[in-house]
């Protein structure tokens, strides 16, 4: 039978407190703007930004991503084992609790973290503050879990990765980008990690050095920076001050290649090139970004390939899918170009998109610039904008740098970008080595030297 | 010390033998030592110089087989018990859980209701 004991005093206490103290209005915020406040309580470093609007988003974003598993799995084990059993309440409590505060529980990882967070009613605030620092520190890390919740998962998601050919694709091109850390694949291929190097033991340890402070952040969306920081003070207090070992962090190197998988449903080709850090990193590029843009190949306007680039060229393939995506991590990025479709389509048109970048690095001209460079503002405005992301990148940059993630200075940097700049950036890609990844009908899909770049 | 015995003398006699060797296993049956895998000499005291040199004599086998006979037969305790509990806790949660009734407070109480039925613990607010 339930005892009183069993629901965590202060949740109960803190959830009626709460409640009765329902003094903010919906639309005042009290920053103003979309800057975010940082401030650090107990060692835990948080950073909020008061919007307005009835919900709120609180997460914790820790350095624990792929990048920085010691062994394979590890990321992914960490974000499926949050929200399970704690020391306090059972997964089922959780889940039910927080259904009925109406919420929405998430957690995922990343090649650089592990975000596991929540969005709320601004009112429950303390309830959340609480069960994160409850994920974070009380976590039990029971051997049949993993047997009955976890493993089934990852076998499921694995089978549905190895039948997506473009996410196949684009891991394979970081792996060969980056060889270890950045370019460990997001989710395994194989069953490996599961039969060898995941279990209780290597997570709940990989979970102490996450979870340390140093190494992660809680990013929050809704809330009053006062209010958060006295929460924080309150719930985090367990939370150990030195990581079970230490993560180890090297600058990420590129080396580029070529890597060919047969894969009997689905074709794709990935071809990537060094980009740009995020902006809160040592090595931000703005006009990669802009790169991205000017490449593109999916339009914003319906039944028009647009002004890009490569949606210009690829006219003639119609059902291939193709885009241009500049992929910005703490200490390097990728910009990659990515096609999916029928691989006739492919084999045909991948030597246009290699003459489309050869074009850009002769020059480009000047009113298709502009563009570029407007798309590129709208979308790392819109990206910043948006609670998802910001939260991953705010977190990610108060932990990797110190840094919190503004947006208004992101906008300043993409509108000094020059076409001179966006030139030569295509020139050095096209000199060094690139990243080619063909996922799909071998036969028909072309080598990196048959269509024109280096590897 | 090798116990004093009758054996040889109820053996060598059928009429008597006929009725002492299922007395006998009857006997063994109730002291319960097989069942523990335990073999009859196992059981004698060790408390003594014969026995400690005849143990010294023993084969190494022998040795490792009769200590793990005996580490064998003294673990009891409830390995699975406490399993079976947790999983009752679990399942008696989620009926708890699945026939809850939620009271939203009235305008008129700003306090939750706290003379209902329905035991503190399991309301939300």
């Amino acid at each position: 039978m339930l005892s009183r004991a069993a629901i965590g005093r202060q949740a109960h206490g803190a959830a009626r407190r709460s409640w009765q103290q329902q003094t903010r209005g919906l639309a005042e915020p009290a920053s103003g703007s979309f800057q975010y406040q940082t401030g650090e309580a107990n060692g835990v470093k948080f950073a909020s930004r008061d919007i307005p609007g009835p919900v709120a988003s609180l997460a914790i974003v820790a350095k624990a991503g792929t990048r920085f598993e010691p062994i394979p799995g590890l990321a992914e084990g960490l974000d499926r084992i949050a929200f399970k059993n704690t020391e306090r309440r059972t997964t089922l409590r959780i889940q039910r609790e927080s259904e009925l505060l109406g919420s929405v529980l998430q957690s995922y990882h990343s090649r650089e973290n592990v975000v596991v967070g929540a969005k709320f009613f601004q009112d429950d605030l303390p309830y959340f503050v609480e069960l994160l620092a409850e994920v974070a520190t009380m976590t039990k890390y029971q051997p049949h879990i993993f047997h009955e919740e976890i493993y089934p998962m990852m076998s499921l998601h694995q089978k549905s990765y190895l039948a997506n050919t473009t996410e196949m694709a684009i891991n394979s091109a970081h792996g060969l980008a980056f060889h270890r850390g950045l370019g460990v694949p997001l989710f395994p291929a194989s069953s490996t990690p599961m039969k060898k190097y995941l279990d209780a033991d290597s997570l709940s340890e990989y979970a102490a050095s996450a979870y340390s402070q140093p190494n992660f952040a809680l990013v929050a969306n809704g809330v009053d920076n006062g209010e958060l920081s006295k929460w924080v003070g309150e719930m985090f207090t367990d939370v150990p001050a030195q990581p079970a070992y230490q993560i180890k962090t090297e600058q990420s190197k590129y080396y580029g290649g070529e890597e060919r998988i047969a894969h009997a449903s689905g074709n794709s080709l990935v071809i990537a090139f060094p980009g740009s850090s995020s902006p809160t990193g040592p090595f931000y590029k703005p006009e990669v970004a802009v790169l991205a843009a000017l490449l593109g190949g999916q339009s914003s306007i319906k039944w028009s390939p647009g002004f890009s680039l490569l949606a210009n060229a690829t006219q003639s393939a119609p059902h291939m899918f193709i885009d241009t995506k500049s992929s910005i991590y703490s200490d390097a990025g990728l910009l990659t170009i990515t096609m999916a479709g029928s691989a006739s389509d492919i084999k045909n048109n991948a030597g246009k998109v290699v003459e489309a970048l050869k074009s850009v690095a002769q020059g480009v001209d000047k009113e298709t610039f502009t563009k570029a460079k407007a798309l590129a503002k709208f979308k790392e405005l819109q990206y910043g904008q948006e609670t998802q992301a910001a939260i991953e990148l705010t977190g990610a940059g108060l932990v990797h740098g110190g840094k919190a993630y503004q947006i208004d200075e992101v906008a300043k940097s993409v509108d000094g970008v020059t076409a001179e700049k966006v030139q030569q950036i295509a020139k050095e890609a096209l000199e060094n080595k690139a990243s080619v990844s063909a996922v799909g009908d071998l036969y028909m899909l072309p080598y990196a030297e048959e269509i024109g770049l280096k590897v | 010390m090798s116990q004093p015995t009758l054996s040889n003398f109820i053996i060598k006699r059928p009429w008597l033998k006929r009725w002492m060797v299922p007395l006998s296993k009857w006997y063994k049956e109730a002291a319960g030592y097989r069942k523990l895998g335990l073999r009859a000499d196992d059981l004698i005291p060790e408390e003594s110089e014969e026995m400690q040199l005849a143990l010294k004599r023993l084969s190494p086998k022998e040795a490792y087989d009769r200590v793990y006979r005996m580490r064998r037969a003294f673990q009891d305790y409830q390995y699975l018990s406490p399993i079976i509990k947790e999983i009752e806790q679990e399942r008696s949660e989620r009926e708890d859980l699945e026939s809850m009734v939620i009271k939203k407070p009235t305008i008129k109480s700003k306090l939750p209701d706290i003379k209902s039925k329905v035991p503190d613990s399991v309301k939300s607010h």
